[in-house]
C-alpha cells in the first residue's frame, strides 16, 4: 500500500473513531487496542508475584482484571507488568500504562501532579517496624541509636524522619535500593530496624529463614492509603472507582463469584438492591451506557474477579500469608472497618 | 610538495554559519517545544524547591545535615559523597591496575597467571553483579555490631561499619595539619634543590624519607613527651551502636573494593599495552646495565610508559567516577541516590536531572582537566 494510501485510510479510521467517541481518550485507546496495561510490584508475595506461567497474581493484581472486566468484559485482557516503585508513576505520567495497582500511598503532593490521578483506596495500609524478636524490644520508643533500613525514594523516609524527630530519638538510617540488599541487611543484623509498611513488612518476613524470629512493632506511624492510580481521564476514573464500588457492594450484599449466577438467574426474586447492582435496566445499567461500560460489567466482575472479601482472602488471608482483617481498617464499615460502600442506584 | 596556504573561501563560512544556525535553531526548538509541552500538562520548570525543607536523611555525609536540611544541602551532601567515593576509587583503580599491569608482563610464572585470571574475570563481569555479590558477601560474612572484631579495643569492625578513635580538635590537630600544608611543600622545594645539585655535580641526595622522616619523628616525639594535647575520642558499643571515634559504612569500604577491583582489570590492561608499547631496546639496555626488575620498571620502562597512558587512563577516571552511580543499590548515599529520592518526593525529575547531569559533568570537566594538565606535563615536546 502505498504511504498516501496509508494516510488517507489512517486519517478516515481517525475521523470515523472521533465521532462514535464517547469516552475520554484513555477509554477510547483501551477500547481499540482491546486490552488494558496495568502496573504492579515485581515482587511483592501475596500482592503480585508471577506465577509459573509468569502471569502476575495476587491481591493488587485482581484489581487491573477488575478493570478489564469492566471495561472490556474479560479480565483476561489486563495486560498485567510488573515495574518498580519509582518507575510506576513515571510510566503513568508519560503515558506508558492505563493504570497502575502497586500499593502507591495516595500523597496531596503526588496527587497534585496533573499527570496522574489516583482514584480509589483499595487497602488501608500503614508504615511500621520489624526488629529481631532476640533484640527484646517491645515499643519503637526504645528504638534511641538504631539503625533503620527503608526502601529507596519511597514516603517511607520521610515518615522516620518525622516519627523519630518529633520523639527526638537519634536514629540512623540506610536506604538501600536493592530489595535482596536490603532485605540481607536486615536479617544479617547491619540493621536492626526493617521499617515499610506493615503489608510488606508481614510480606518480607516471610522470606526469613525462621519467620518466627522478626516481630512487628505495634506502632503505625503513617497511615499509608493504597490506591489504584491512573491516567487522567474522567470516563476512566469513574469505570474503576465504581468497579470497586460493585466489589464492596457484592460483599454486603453476600454476592460472590460463586453465587452470582443463581443470583442473576431469578433477579426478580432478589432484594431490590440486587437488582440494582446486576439489573440490564437497572442503575448499573444506566451507570454502565453513561460511562461507556459494557451492559453486564458488574456481573463480569463479580463473576470473573470476585466481591471485595473475596480477593482478600485469596490472597491475603491465607493461611501461609496470614494477614488478619477483621478488626482493621480493610473489613467492611458494616463491620467497623473504613471500607463503605457507596449506593448503586 | 608544500602544503597550500589555508584560504578563507566564502562557500566555507556559508556552510559553517549555516550548521551553527541550524544548530542553534535546533536548540531553541527543542526547548520551546519541552516548554509547550510542560506547560500544557501543567508543569513549570522551577528550581525553588531547592530551598525548602528536604525532611529525609541520608546515612552519611562529611558536612552536616539531617532531616531539617533543604533539598540543596542534601544533593550538595550527596555531591560531596560522589566526588569521595570516586577519588577514592580512582586511587584503588590505578594502585592495583598498575601492580596487576606490570604482573601481567614480568617474566615470573606465577604473577602473569595470577594477573591473567584476575584481569580476564574482572573484565567479564558486569558491575552491579560485582558489588552485590561482595555487599552481600561482607554482611553475611562479618559479625553484627554487638559481636564486632576488635583491635585492641580501639578499633572495631562490623557488618555496619568500621569504628576507629578520632582525633578531636585540640593544640595536636592544629600541629598535624600545620605539617599536612608543610610536607608537599618541604619536598617540592627541597626536590627540586636537590635535582639542581644532581644537575651540576652529579651528587645525588635522597629527599622523600628524610623529609618523611623528620616530620613523623617531630610528631612522635609530640606525642611521646606531651608537647601538646591530642585528646582522642574511642568509640564505645552503648544500646544498638558505637557512639564515639569515626565510622565509615561497610556500603563505602564494599563501593570502594568492588569498583577498585572492578576497574583495575581495565587499568591493569591499559598498562600492559603502554609498557608493551615501549621499545624492546629499551628493556635490554637496563638488564645490559644491571637493574633489577623494579629498577627498570621504576627508572626505564614506567615513565615512557606513563606518556603512552596518560590519555586512555583519563577515560577510566571518567567512567569510574560515573559508575559511582550504582552506590543506589547498596545504601551509601551519592548524587543519584539523594536526587532518586528527592524526585519522588517533589516530582520534579526534569530540575533534578538537569542539576544531577550537570554535577556529573562539573566533576567529570575537572577529573579531565588535571588528567590533561598531567598529560601536557609528561608528554614530548617539540618534535
Amino acid at each position: 500500500m502505498s504511504p498516501l494510501r496509508n494516510f488517507l485510510v489512517a486519517s478516515c479510521f481517525m475521523i470515523a473513531t472521533a465521532g462514535s467517541a464517547i469516552g475520554g481518550p484513555v477509554m477510547d485507546e483501551i477500547r481499540k487496542d482491546d486490552r488494558l496495561v496495568c502496573l504492579v510490584n515485581t515482587n511483592s508475595p501475596a500482592f503480585s508475584v508471577p506465577d509459573s506461567e509468569g502471569v502476575y497474581r495476587g491481591f493488587n493484581t485482581d484489581f487491573c482484571r477488575m478493570a478489564a472486566a469492566a471495561i472490556l468484559g474479560d479480565a483476561g485482557k489486563a495486560d498485567i507488568r510488573g515495574i518498580g516503585f519509582s518507575d510506576s508513576m513515571k510510566t503513568i505520567v508519560a503515558k506508558g500504562a492505563h493504570m497502575a495497582s502497586r500499593s502507591i500511598t495516595n500523597t496531596g503532593t503526588r496527587d497534585a501532579n496533573p499527570g496522574m490521578r489516583f482514584v480509589v483506596t483499595t487497602f488501608f495500609d500503614g508504615q511500621g517496624f520489624m526488629v529481631p524478636r532476640s533484640l527484646g524490644v517491645t515499643s519503637a520508643k526504645e528504638l534511641s541509636g538504631a539503625t533503620v533500613c527503608a526502601e529507596e525514594g519511597s514516603t517511607t523516609l520521610l515518615n522516620i524522619a518525622d516519627w523519630f524527630s518529633d520523639r527526638g530519638i537519634q536514629y540512623r538510617v540506610e536506604n538501600i535500593a536493592d530489595k535482596t540488599a536490603r532485605l540481607q541487611a536486615f536479617f544479617s543484623g547491619k540493621c536492626d530496624v526493617l521499617a515499610s509498611d506493615r503489608t510488606a513488612l508481614n510480606s518480607d518476613r516471610l522470606l526469613a529463614d525462621d519467620p518466627e524470629a522478626y516481630v512487628i512493632l505495634p506502632e503505625v506511624i503513617s497511615n499509608e492509603p493504597l490506591t489504584l492510580l491512573s491516567q487522567p481521564d474522567a470516563e476512566l476514573e469513574k469505570a474503576l472507582y465504581w468497579s470497586f464500588q460493585v466489589m464492596l457492594n457484592a460483599e454486603a450484599l453476600k454476592v460472590s463469584s460463586g453465587n452470582v449466577d443463581n443470583v442473576v438467574a431469578d433477579l426478580a426474586d432478589q432484594p431490590k438492591s440486587v437488582q440494582r447492582l446486576f439489573g440490564q435496566d437497572s442503575a448499573a445499567g444506566e451507570m454502565a451506557s453513561q460511562i461507556g461500560l459494557p451492559a453486564e460489567w458488574s456481573y463480569n466482575i463479580i463473576k470473573q474477579v470476585g466481591n471485595y472479601g473475596e480477593v482478600y482472602d485469596r490472597s491475603l488471608g491465607t493461611e501461609d500469608y496470614g494477614l488478619e482483617r477483621a478488626g482493621t481498617a480493610n473489613a467492611l464499615f458494616s463491620q467497623g472497618g473504613l471500607m463503605y460502600p457507596l449506593p448503586i442506584r | 610538495m608544500s602544503v597550500m596556504p589555508r584560504r578563507i573561501t566564502k562557500a566555507a563560512v556559508f556552510w559553517q554559519a549555516g550548521f551553527i544556525l541550524l544548530l542553534v535553531f535546533a536548540l531553541v526548538l527543542a526547548v520551546r517545544n519541552i516548554d509547550a509541552n510542560l506547560a500544557r500538562a501543567g508543569i513549570s520548570v522551577s528550581f525553588d524547591f531547592l530551598s525548602s525543607h528536604a525532611g529525609f536523611d541520608i546515612n552519611e555525609s562529611l558536612i552536616p545535615v539531617s532531616s531539617e536540611s533543604s533539598y540543596g544541602e542534601v544533593l550538595f551532601a550527596g555531591a560531596i559523597n560522589t566526588v569521595v567515593l570516586s577519588l577514592i576509587c580512582i586511587l584503588g583503580a590505578t594502585f592495583i591496575g598498575v601492580v596487576m599491569g606490570v604482573l601481567r608482563t614480568s617474566n615470573h610464572y606465577l604473577g602473569v597467571r595470577v594477573a591473567l585470571v584476575y584481569i580476564e574475570v574482572m573484565r567479564n563481569l558486569p558491575k552491579l553483579l560485582i558489588l552485590l555479590a561482595l555487599f552481600l558477601a561482607a554482611i553475611n560474612t562479618l559479625p553484627p555490631v554487638r559481636q564486632s572484631w576488635a583491635l585492641h579495643d580501639m578499633v572495631f569492625l562490623s557488618n555496619r561499619a568500621l569504628y576507629f578513635p578520632a582525633l578531636e580538635a585540640g593544640s595536636g590537630m592544629r600541629l598535624l595539619i600545620v605539617f599536612a600544608c608543610l610536607w608537599p611543600v618541604s619536598l617540592f622545594v627541597l626536590g627540586r634543590v636537590a635535582r639542581r645539585i644532581q644537575d651540576t655535580s652529579g651528587a645525588v641526595y635522597p629527599v622523600f624519607w628524610p623529609v618523611t622522616g623528620f616530620f613523623a619523628a617531630v610528631v612522635a616525639a609530640s606525642v611521646l613527651f606531651g608537647w601538646v594535647d591530642y585528646p582522642i575520642s574511642y568509640p564505645v558499643l552503648q544500646g544498638f551502636d558505637f557512639q564515639g571515634g569515626h565510622r565509615i559504612s561497610i556500603q563505602f569500604l564494599v563501593l570502594a573494593a568492588a569498583l577498585s577491583i572492578y576497574h583495575g582489570g581495565q587499568v591493569a590492561e591499559l598498562v600492559r599495552g603502554a609498557i608493551e608499547a615501549v621499545p624492546k631496546g629499551q628493556f635490554e639496555a637496563s638488564r645490559a646495565t644491571g637493574l633489577s626488575f623494579l629498577q627498570m620498571m621504576r627508572l626505564v620502562v614506567l615513565p615512557q610508559a606513563v606518556r603512552i597512558v596518560v590519555p586512555p587512563m583519563g577515560n577510566q577516571y571518567l567512567n569510574i567516577t560515573k559508575n559511582t552511580s550504582i552506590a543506589l543499590a547498596v545504601g551509601y548515599s551519592d548524587l543519584v541516590s539523594v536526587m532518586t529520592t528527592s524526585i519522588n518526593q517533589t516530582f520534579r525529575p526534569i530540575e533534578l536531572m538537569t542539576l544531577s547531569m550537570g554535577v556529573y559533568l562539573a566533576i567529570c570537566l575537572a577529573v579531565s582537566f588535571a588528567v590533561n594538565a598531567y598529560n601536557a606535563r609528561v608528554s614530548l615536546r617539540g618534535g
